[in-house]
């Protein structure tokens, strides 16, 4: 691996090849100057800006980006095969010697599959519905290894016994869909693998997947790479992952690689910017309880600020007249007048939902199963917990979207478990949501002004000059530029939106957010922008939150108190201290382990 | 708009403009009277004088097609207000009430679709009688069962869009959520199916009048025209075929622009 | 057992859904004609006989006897379902030949053209997808992709008469009339397969697109399968599967265009004994016709439900392990 940065590409193209000569025959794979851009209606994009590298045999080559920084499209060029539009402009791709580049279709078939194996991203979508899994993995042997019918069979059950299928007799004959995720992601590394290739390629292999599953999938890539002695291409956005499992690790930026070398070498003296920017943002790898980096607004400065803060009740339970002037002198102590410590309380909840089975019947299943926990006014409650868990069912129903089976939910000591119409309406003002997707959960018809707006029109609050002021300055609060206000969603980042999601649940003036998986869907040094974000917020307007995650690296940054959960029910609960760094139960210590960046410590 | 730098689109566009002044003003583009017949001039091949040549009777088969214009094209355009509004009121109930009254309004509407909408049409003809109206009334029911379907379906993907729940949460209430998320939301492919229909409607108007089912005799609708000239199919072929060409060509072109409106390229 | 329980439930509800369509056909034809206004006796005696026609009420009542239009509308629509049910379409205003009789006379030559029609257009489609698939040069692909947008803005009695002009009377290949012999019926189903040619096209190429898209796709790509293995083997069956479920619209689209296409070609058959019976406003025919034409449907949805039960394994009936396995991916 030869390190160079991004400056004079042409000289650092040829340094590398000039290295590679040198070591001819230890690279497998050498990249020289790889140019590949994509052709649309405004003409055509770069997406990747002559990069360089070699993967030495034998060895696990990185490379980590955030979206949009071109590893895919590097992966997808290492087979020659883009997305429509897409071209290599310039630059070598030699495998084994021989450049990829002017070979025929002809040609390139025989080394895809049989030479160079891919693993694709998305485990749900990457298998043919419609073909038994054992016939997917028979159909490249009989096309490389030119094996009868019978002998593609046995050879593809042996194959998914070595990456770990139990039974694969039995699963061989069954369907992509009657596998659970992992497995399918343990039939495309079968496939990648099945004839012995002397490369694969592996692009986001496993995060589509749940990290204790991601975990073993990872572990059963390193084996086959051991045993066979193959070379890899591990494309990730996760740098965690990348330090796990990696030699060598290069790190792209908007299609160049910034920085490359050991991964040794990157991951603890990174000399890019932006690498060191990922290397501190890295959820796994250096996470702690955030601190805010602001201070409370003082009472004054909350009206003043405040001429939009509609609040009915005080932040802090302190003991001041609030803004709907109803006084809480302490004499007056009656249960609605002294907020009660807990801003939210849930008692036994329980869903069920009736699973249809195939064929008539139906089976219950318990997506929440007796559950109870307490969110303290002003703290951030978490609940961590894989796909399945029931965390986001929980979270509706604390948040009053969904219904419970049974159980209760108070809020602020009001049981608010069977309010509904009007009074239901009315609890949106003090309880607000913010979920996971910001493309989905913004209307992209409606102005950024008008969608933070929206709350306060449903409510009736001020007029529309006020209501665009009041816009406004939440989008200062939370670090946007105003002149935002007439833009739609689709004009902005994943993150921009996010934040317009997070003033939108601001803009009514509430004491508990519930925040459903809110930086899962974006990059890793957006992440913590965000979470900083919610962490400034929260002292500012004494809010409370009840933080969804399925990222124990996240739930870490910004916990006051940690629930987990597996198949409905909390398995452990208590302070963050108390879960992450003691962990009573056999199942948290299995997720804390599984985190993927524990090489890097 | 981007579709304006696209000669296809703008292609549609210009054959509408021209089929709209048509229906309106027809003696703007018309070069003689559709209805005097020249009995030296019968059947005549197209020339200078006679564009499109003439007809058995000797009338400008052009200033027929230009006259025709109006009965058949008001009564595709009529046919798919019908469809329009009829469905899209049910569909946009269906979609947004849900539950019980959806699945009832529903099996309506596949009743409606089980009826090929040609046969529809026909059972009103034969109730109502003859004419473009009973026609434009016949051919939109026939219509309305899929646009009740198509809305209720829009609806039903923007009730389940997270930007409405989300709404929802933020405590709007409902008759607002319709107004300000689901029906803007939903407008642009329902436009563009009305756009489409009209396409349709028109083919399916054409093909009544040339059954026989429209205005009596003199009226110069287009599938009546191509009707008339059936019978000289093997020596003056150009007599149905140009009112046909005239009908393919109109078609063509809303159904460009109602692609164009529904994003499609 | 258990397999037969599972039939049972799988099934039960779609037979239902069929007995409710063609009921509730029936029934919004009984509607449509008895609550739209004018009386269907006295307008089809007019179209028989002249506007001037006139009729003495005793006679009037007697003809209401003979084609089952008397009683009350209750009697009517519950006397013609039970009728219907047993076989019994009622009896042609205009020609006084019962109406199941005319229907099984015209409706051979009817599904002649319709099956033709429908193999010329699904194979012509996928044909037709197939070439722009595999066509190396965007350009072609772009002209092949242009053909069904065409097909569908063609009138079909245009398309039919431009047939005629030059396969009939310039050429002289094909006769340009009739219903008796198997040339006859070419010229006709091409017609009739345009539109309806167009209109799978339409669901099945963008199947196509999309499946061609699909990361599995990929996956077979980096394989190393070469492309047209990728299209039978990977493609088409996964477009197929959803392409089917039009196969009943498609019936519809069949049964209107033969009105026209037998009207054009002066044949025999349903849609052309459907015309004549609207010219002449003899209701019980079209009424029969409209019934028949929306039992087929039903049916034609039915089969396909059930052979998608079949084909899917997502739906495969029986056998096959209960995934809750589904649940742990995470998307």
């Amino acid at each position: 691996m030869i390190e160079h940065g991004s400056g004079a590409k042409a000289e650092s193209g040829a340094k590398a090849a000039a290295a590679a000569s040198d070591a001819a025959d230890d690279n497998i794979l050498v990249v020289r100057n790889l140019h590949v851009s994509y052709a649309t209606r405004s003409g055509s994009v770069a997406a990747v800006r002559g990069i360089s590298f070699v993967v030495p045999r034998g060895k696990i080559v990185a490379i980590v980006g955030e979206s949009g920084s071109g590893k895919s499209t590097t992966s997808q060029a290492l087979i020659r095969r883009l997305a429509s539009g897409g071209r290599i402009d310039s630059g070598s791709i030699e495998f084994e010697g021989r450049d990829l580049g002017p070979m025929s279709e002809r040609e390139l078939r025989s080394i895809r599959g049989g030479r160079i194996g891919f693993v694709p991203q998305d485990p749900s979508k990457s298998l043919n519905p419609l073909m038994r899994v054992g016939d997917q993995i028979a159909e490249a042997l009989r096309l490389h290894l030119k094996l009868d019918k019978a002998a593609a069979a046995a050879e593809a059950v042996r194959i998914l016994d070595e990456v770990g299928l139990p039974d694969p007799d039995a699963r061989a004959t069954q369907f992509p869909h009657e596998l659970s995720g992992g497995m399918r992601q343990r039939v495309l590394i079968g496939i990648a693998w099945a004839c012995n290739p002397q490369l694969v390629i592996a692009d986001e292999p496993t995060s589509a997947l749940d990290v204790t599953v991601q975990r073993h999938v990872l572990d059963n890539i390193d084996e086959l790479v051991r045993r066979h002695n193959t070379s890899v291409v591990l494309v990730t956005h996760d740098l965690a992952v990348a330090a796990d499992r990696a030699d060598y690790v290069a790190v792209m930026s908007n299609g160049e690689i910034v920085e490359q070398g050991t991964t040794e070498q990157v991951l603890s003296a990174p000399t890019h910017e932006y690498t060191k920017k990922l290397v501190q943002s890295a959820p796994g790898l250096a996470s702690r309880r955030l601190t805010p980096s602001v201070t409370a607004l003082g009472e004054q400065q909350q009206s003043s600020a405040g001429k939009l803060f509609t609040r009915t009740r005080p932040a802090q339970p302190a003991g001041v007249a609030t803004a709907s002037g109803v006084a809480t002198v302490a004499a007056n102590s009656g249960a609605d007048a002294a907020p009660a410590a807990n801003i939210l309380e849930v008692e036994n909840l329980v869903k069920t939902f009736a699973l249809r089975r195939q064929g008539g019947g139906s089976q219950v299943l318990r997506a929440v199963d007796d559950v109870s926990f307490v969110v303290p006014r002003g703290s951030t409650f978490s609940i961590v917990g894989e796909s399945g868990s029931g965390k986001t069912t929980t979270a509706r129903i604390a948040a009053r979207i969904a219904s419970a089976d049974s159980g209760t939910v108070s809020f602020d000591g009001t049981d608010v478990t069977s309010l509904s119409g009007e009074a239901l309406r009315q609890l949106r003002r003090r309880v607000q949501v913010v979920y996971q997707n910001p493309f989905g959960s913004l209307d992209p018809k409606m102005s950024i002004e008008k969608i933070i707006a929206e709350p306060l029109r449903a409510f009736g609050v001020g007029d529309r000059a006020h209501r665009a002021e009041v816009a406004r300055e939440l989008l200062e609060h939370v670090s946007l530029s105003p002149s935002l206000a007439q833009r739609r969603p689709t004009e902005l980042s994943g993150g921009q939106r996010q934040r317009v999601a997070i003033a939108r649940s601001l803009a009514i003036g509430p004491e508990l957010i519930v925040l459903d998986e809110p930086v899962s869907a974006l990059d890793v040094s957006v992440q913590e922008q965000i979470l900083q974000l919610l962490v400034d917020l929260q002292v500012q307007f004494g809010l409370s939150y009840l933080f969804i995650s399925h990222d124990l690296g996240v739930i870490r940054q910004i916990s006051d108190h940690i629930a987990v959960m597996r198949s409905g029910t909390v398995l452990e609960s208590g302070t963050a201290r108390e879960v992450l760094s003691n962990p009573q139960h056999e199942y948290t210590r299995e997720l804390l382990a599984a985190i993927p960046g524990q090489r890097a410590k | 708009m981007t579709n304006l730098r696209k000669p296809g689109f703008v292609l549609g566009l210009i054959i509408i403009a021209v089929a709209i002044v048509a229906s309106l003003a027809p003696q703007l583009l018309a070069t003689h009277d559709p209805f005097e017949s020249v009995a030296t001039d019968r059947l005549l091949p197209p020339s200078a004088q006679y564009l499109f040549g003439t007809d058995n009777l000797g009338r400008d088969l052009y200033s027929r097609v230009i006259y025709g214009a109006a009965l058949s094209l008001l009564s595709a355009s009529l046919a798919v207000v019908v469809g329009v509004v009829v469905g899209a009121v049910v569909g946009l109930i269906s979609g947004f009430v849900g539950g019980r009254t959806d699945f009832i309004i529903m099996r309506f509407v596949d009743v409606l679709i089980a009826v090929p909408g040609v046969l529809l049409a026909l059972i009103v003809v034969a109730s109502l009688g003859f004419g473009p109206l009973s026609l434009a009334l016949g051919v939109g029911l026939g219509a309305a069962g899929s646009f009740a379907r198509v809305m209720r379906s829009q609806v039903i993907r923007i009730r389940s869009e997270e930007y409405v729940e989300a709404a929802r949460t933020l405590g709007v209430r409902a008759p607002a959520i319709l107004v300000q998320h689901v029906l803007p939301n939903a407008a642009r492919p329902v436009i563009a199916m009305a756009a489409l229909e009209l396409g349709t409607a028109i083919l399916s108007v054409s093909a009544l009048t040339f059954l026989g089912f429209g205005a009596p005799p003199p009226a110069p609708e287009w599938g009546a025209l191509v009707s008339a000239g059936r019978d000289y199919v093997a020596t003056n072929p150009g007599l149905s075929i140009i009112p046909g060409a005239v009908i393919l060509v109109v078609v063509l072109a809303v159904n460009r622009v109602a692609r164009a409106i529904g994003g499609d390229e | 057992m258990t397999q037969v329980k599972a039939w049972a439930g799988y099934l039960l509800p779609k037979l239902g859904q069929f007995l409710f369509v063609v009921v509730a056909t029936y029934t919004l034809v009984f509607v449509l004609v008895h609550f739209l206004p004018g009386d269907p006796l006295i307008a089809a005696l007019a179209a028989k006989g002249g506007a001037s026609t006139v009729i003495d009420p005793a006679e009037l009542d007697a003809l209401r006897v003979q084609y089952g239009l008397d009683g009350t509308l209750w009697q009517q629509y519950f006397g013609h379902l039970i009728a219907a049910a047993q076989g019994d379409l009622g009896i042609s205003i205009a020609t006084g030949v019962p109406v199941t009789e005319m229907i099984g006379r015209a409706f051979p030559f009817s599904v002649q053209i319709a099956s033709l029609a429908l193999l010329f257009g699904v194979t012509s489609a996928v044909l037709i997808t197939f070439l722009a698939y595999a066509a190396p040069w965007p350009w072609l692909r772009q002209l092949l992709l242009q053909i069904p947008p065409f097909g569908i803005a063609v009138p079909a009695f245009l398309s039919g008469l431009l047939l005629i002009s030059v396969f009939a009377f310039t050429l002289g290949w094909l006769p340009s009339a009739g219903a008796r012999s198997f040339d006859a019926a070419i010229l006709p189903a091409i017609t009739l397969a345009l539109p309806v040619g167009a209109l799978f096209f339409q669901v099945f190429s963008s199947a196509v697109l999309e499946a061609q898209n699909s990361p599995y796709v990929f996956t077979a790509v980096a394989k190393g399968v070469p492309p047209r293995r990728i299209f039978t083997k990977h493609l088409l069956r996964n477009a197929l599967l959803p392409s089917i479920t039009i196969l009943g619209l498609l019936i519809g689209y069949l049964a209107g265009g033969t009105a026209v296409v037998e009207t054009v070609f002066s044949r025999d058959g349903i849609g052309r004994m459907t015309v004549n019976a609207v010219l002449a406003r003899d209701i019980n025919v079209i009424q029969g016709v409209v019934l028949v034409v929306g039992a087929i449907y039903a049916l034609v949805n039915l089969l396909v439900d059930v052979a998608y039960g079949f084909i899917d394994p997502r739906t495969r009936i029986g056998g096959g392990v209960p995934s809750r396995a589904r649940l742990g991916a995470k998307k």
